[in-house]
């Protein structure tokens, strides 16, 4: 396979007190089936091993590998090189986390968002531990698409909110929040819907959208926020009207 | 040993560079406008109970070559407000009647449909027919 | 923070790991336990696994055919009382899981689905589209999160066992965000590691799946059992390695050759692309060695055909490899065959445990692919491998709990401290001190996964394994002269990976003696000078202890409770 030429512009950061991030640049060969996450372990491998990076299972299922590519929330190891180089690939970490150390940022913000919207089947009672729960493919499919999210914040990423209001719930734990909600097995609804009716739930939304432009799984979180939005404001609703239903 | 993360930092410009962040500001931005245009219409009826000459005066001044091509910038903001929500709202659909979500294309003509319709309908009853 | 005591220590956030520590926390809400993983857990290579996990649950099936099937499969390796253990435990393990939460996919009836795979009589492949393991790991995970009696340590590479007074008690891992070691001491300690696919070239196994637990407790003394018996799954991707699931081919999938012939008629009539993992690879090899396969860029390869299926039955039960196969081959797999080769994929072989996940050393458990039972011999079923680690992450979990509530005081403080200085002094002075050397880790890490993946691959001969024992040996003390560029103690990766490097040239070396010594062929392990199965001299488990030296190889017997070794006929 013939081999071209690229400039991978990628940022450094090193974490000392004072410490700035800064760019630099390597120049690759690389073939046309090769993805930047490739390009980025070439230049660990043979030319920069101080170059530090996350990534895993190279085929966009873990999550691990999300960075800035040209200024777009990607994940390395999906983006292929010939799509996005024009001579000079520009890698940094992804927007609106703090860094940890070149492309690698912290995000346990999430993971804490996460927990707070009990992402687990919520029951009373569990009833038959020896038979499942009938389900059927229709209520499969009603959360199935919410269930497809790998955690890779590409969505943080691209929300300007998140930027602004990092309290901001967030489109993959409110993704995940639907997915429970929506379960027929769930039962736990009313205490993710309080959670996510506050200011810095849902309601920080205001329709971007580039969450579910940049989403690799398709989730779709943008739509999921605003069922949302309509589910905790019905809730809300009921509970003014109808106290005795609480 | 302390951790030295570097907090994020947005850059200055950050909505110009991605055409899709852009167009949201100027949807955000057609609602304040969408406000000023309430404004204008109160005043309006301020300028009307003022008096005939008031009223008269505020009209003259909104004919007025800048004024007017102002109202057309302004005009075009109000439009994409409501065409990008009309879009927005086949991409959401959080209120579902149908068993399936629709595409959102077929939302966002039903929507466009209503609005022409109702657009229609004031303007016949503000100026009968053109 | 230096030190920490916990309860229960469990190394690895897979399916393996966090249903051990699930287990635990359930067993006894008193009980503290400690989850380490070198990556946040829902980047645990469980998260790949496509196909399916196997389990009992119709009237046409019984737990007497799923050990049949198993116990067949595994060339009448695995150790039968394990294999009775372990099917009678999957059926609730999958309601378990289905209570949890996890999306299987469903009948119209309501009822979870199953379907066909390679090896199995009867549809018994409980799937989730062809995303299981992302569902399982996810699902677990999040379940994980109602216990707040398990602490995480996201991200904390654990580089030693603590053994004190003849147990273990505990582990020495280094946290990558602070950059400091950090002594956790416990009661129990479960290795759930996984494999240790990265020792070879090809494989369809993430970067992580180094073999930090086997070469751990390798280490600490417990000796590695079967590590010659290593999974090839006949359909990755060239170039990549990324997998294509068996269920392709439970759905009804063709393997076809550049002639457009259905080959495995040749080798396999009986179960055609429905055997067992093993055979089905070494036709592939036939067929490239005769001459009938396509060559491409990556070298020769055959023809995955599901065209037939449809593009509704494609995209409603094998989505995901369409998915791969159009981004990364760019072809779509409605229209043209799936270019597949063989590539290294799963270990049988691991750390010697017993059904309770016991190993040889007290207080140290393992579990999952890092644990070698074994109830998957010379060769494993596909989606056995799941349902291993939730029968037996239960069954450690719960071992653990009882050993640690057996015991009232907790490990000395003294044996952790000192611990922690040793590796403190190891990695840091030692490893992380060197100055660039005249090797590099990339150009080792290299030559390594090479000679595994020519000498010690799906065909095997004396003058190739012994080539590969001394090769090892020699990457060994060359492993000696790399030094490090980055001098940094925060998230030093390069630091990590010469640490996995040290780990898995222990690792490489077991599986290259223990490959050596095995001169008879039996499931996945080929001999071509000893091509046939040899039960007088090796119906035994290979154990590989380590010494100062090479791998010092002994044996121990295989348990046959119903079911008497026979020719493994299809």
């Amino acid at each position: 396979m013939a081999e071209q030429d690229v400039v991978f512009r990628v940022t450094r950061y090193r974490p000392v007190p004072g410490g700035r991030p800064t760019f630099q640049d390597y120049g690759l060969p690389f073939r046309n089936d090769m993805v930047v996450l490739d390009g980025l372990n070439y230049i660990k491998d043979h030319l920069d091993p101080t170059l530090t990076f996350r990534w895993s299972c190279r085929m966009g299922i873990c999550g691990s590998c999300g960075a800035n590519i040209n200024g777009q929330p990607s994940l390395t190891c999906e983006t292929f090189i010939r799509d996005v180089s024009r001579g000079v690939v520009t890698v940094e970490p992804l927007s609106n986390f703090p860094i940890l150390k070149d492309l690698v940022v912290d995000f346990d913000d999430f993971l804490n968002k996460l927990a707070s919207v009990k992402p687990y089947i919520v029951r009373k009672d569990w009833g038959d531990w020896t038979k499942e729960y009938t389900q059927y493919p229709e209520d499969l499919e009603a959360y199935r698409q919410q269930s497809l999210c790998i955690n890779c914040m590409l969505c943080y990423a691209a929300c300007p909110v998140v930027g602004t209001s990092p309290e901001f719930i967030g489109p993959a734990a409110s993704a995940l929040a639907l997915r429970y909600i929506r379960d027929s097995r769930d039962e736990g609804a009313d205490a993710r819907l309080a959670r996510l009716n506050t200011k810095n739930g849902v309601w920080e939304c205001t329709f971007v959208g580039e969450c579910s432009v940049v989403c690799p799984k398709d989730v779709d979180p943008a739509a999921a926020i605003q069922t949302l939005k309509v589910l905790a404001t019905m809730r809300h609703l009921r509970r003014l009207l109808m106290p005795a239903s609480r | 040993m302390a951790r030295h993360e570097y907090p994020w930092k947005r850059r200055p410009g950050w909505w110009l560079r991605n055409p899709r962040y852009l167009a949201f500001q100027l949807r955000e931005a057609g609602g304040v406008v969408c406000a000023l245009y309430g404004l204008l219409l109160l005043n309006l009826l301020m300028q009307l109970r003022e008096g005939e000459s008031a009223y008269v005066a505020f009209l003259t001044m909104l004919r007025t070559p800048p004024v007017l091509y102002l109202n057309g910038v302004l005009f075009g903001l109000v439009l994409w407000h409501a065409i990008s929500w009309f879009m927005l709202i086949g991409k959401a659909q959080p209120v579902q009647l149908t068993r399936k979500p629709l595409p959102w294309k077929a939302v966002f003509g039903i929507n466009v449909v209503l609005w022409l319709g109702v657009s229609g309908a004031v303007v016949y009853l503000t100026f009968g027919w053109i | 923070m230096e030190r920490t005591t916990h309860d229960i220590v469990v190394v690895g956030g897979g399916a393996a790991g966090l249903r051990a520590a699930i287990a635990a926390a359930e067993a006894d809400p008193d009980l503290t336990i400690a989850l380490v993983s070198k990556v946040y857990p829902m980047r645990s290579h469980t998260v790949s696994a496509e196909g399916g996990t196997a389990a009992v649950l119709r009237d046409y099936d019984s737990f007497e055919l799923h050990a049949l099937d198993t116990i067949k499969g595994s060339d009448f390796l695995a150790d039968q009382d394990a294999v009775e253990f372990f099917v009678a435990r999957c059926p609730e393990e999958i309601i378990r899981l289905e209570h949890w939460g996890c999306p299987w996919s469903r009948d119209p009836d309501g009822r979870v689905s199953q379907r066909a795979f390679g090896g199995m009589s009867v549809k018994r492949t409980v799937y989730a589209a062809d995303k299981v393991g992302f569902h399982i790991l996810h699902t677990l995970f999040q379940t994980s999160m109602k216990y707040p009696q398990i602490h995480r340590f996201d991200e904390s590479f654990v580089t030693s066992l603590i053994v004190d007074g003849g147990a273990c008690t505990g582990v020495v891992a280094m946290d990558l965000r602070s950059g400091s070691m950090v002594a956790i001491a416990a009661k129990a300690t479960i290795l759930a590691t996984g494999g240790c696919g990265r020792v070879y070239e090809f494989t369809t196994n993430g970067f992580i799946k180094t073999g930090d637990g086997m070469a751990l407790a390798y280490r600490a003394g417990v000796p590695l059992k079967d590590m010659e018996m290593v999974q090839f799954h006949p359909t990755c991707l060239p170039g990549t390695g990324i997998l294509i699931t068996e269920a392709a081919r439970g759905e009804g999938g063709y393997l076809i050759n550049k002639d457009g012939e259905r080959y495995m008629q040749r080798y396999l009539p009986g179960k055609m692309e429905l055997g067992p993992r093993d055979i089905l690879s070494r036709a592939m090899i036939e067929e490239i060695k005769a001459g009938r396969a396509f060559e491409g860029p990556y070298g020769p390869y055959l023809g995955l055909d599901v065209r037939h299926l449809g593009a509704k039955k494609i995209n409603e039960r094998i989505p995901m490899v369409r998915e791969l196969v159009q981004k990364y081959m760019g072809l779509d797999p409605i229209h043209e065959p799936i270019p597949v080769r063989p590539g290294q994929h799963y270990m049988m072989g691991g750390v010697s445990t017993n059904m309770k996940g016991e190993t040889s050393l007290p207080g140290l458990y393992a579990v999952g692919e890092t644990a070698c039972v074994s109830i998957n011999g010379a060769n494993r079923l596909g989606s056995n491998s799941l349902s291993e680690c939730l029968v037996f992450g239960t069954a450690t979990g719960l071992a653990a709990a009882g050993f640690a509530k057996r015991r009232p005081s907790y490990p000395r403080g003294a044996a952790a401290r000192e611990a922690l200085r040793k590796e403190e002094a190891r990695v840091f002075d030692g490893l992380l001190g060197r100055e660039r050397g005249k090797e590099t880790l990339a150009g080792i890490r290299v030559e390594m996964q090479q000679l595994m993946e020519r000498d010690v691959g799906i065909f095997r001969d004396e003058s190739g394994l012994a080539d590969a024992c001394a090769n090892l040996a020699r990457l060994r003390d060359r492993f000696g002269a790399i030094g490090l560029a980055d001098k940094d103690r925060v998230f030093n990766t390069e630091l990590t990976g010469v640490l996995e490097l040290d780990l898995m040239l222990d690792v490489a070396a077991t599986i290259a003696h223990s490959a050596r010594e095995r001169r008879e062929s039996r499931g996945a392990h080929s001999r071509t000078d000893h091509p046939q199965r040899d039960d007088a001299n090796y119906l035994k488990h290979t154990l590989a202890f380590r010494t100062d030296g090479a791998p010092r190889i002994d044996y121990a017997p295989v348990t046959i409770t119903k079911w008497q070794p026979a020719e493994r006929k299809y």
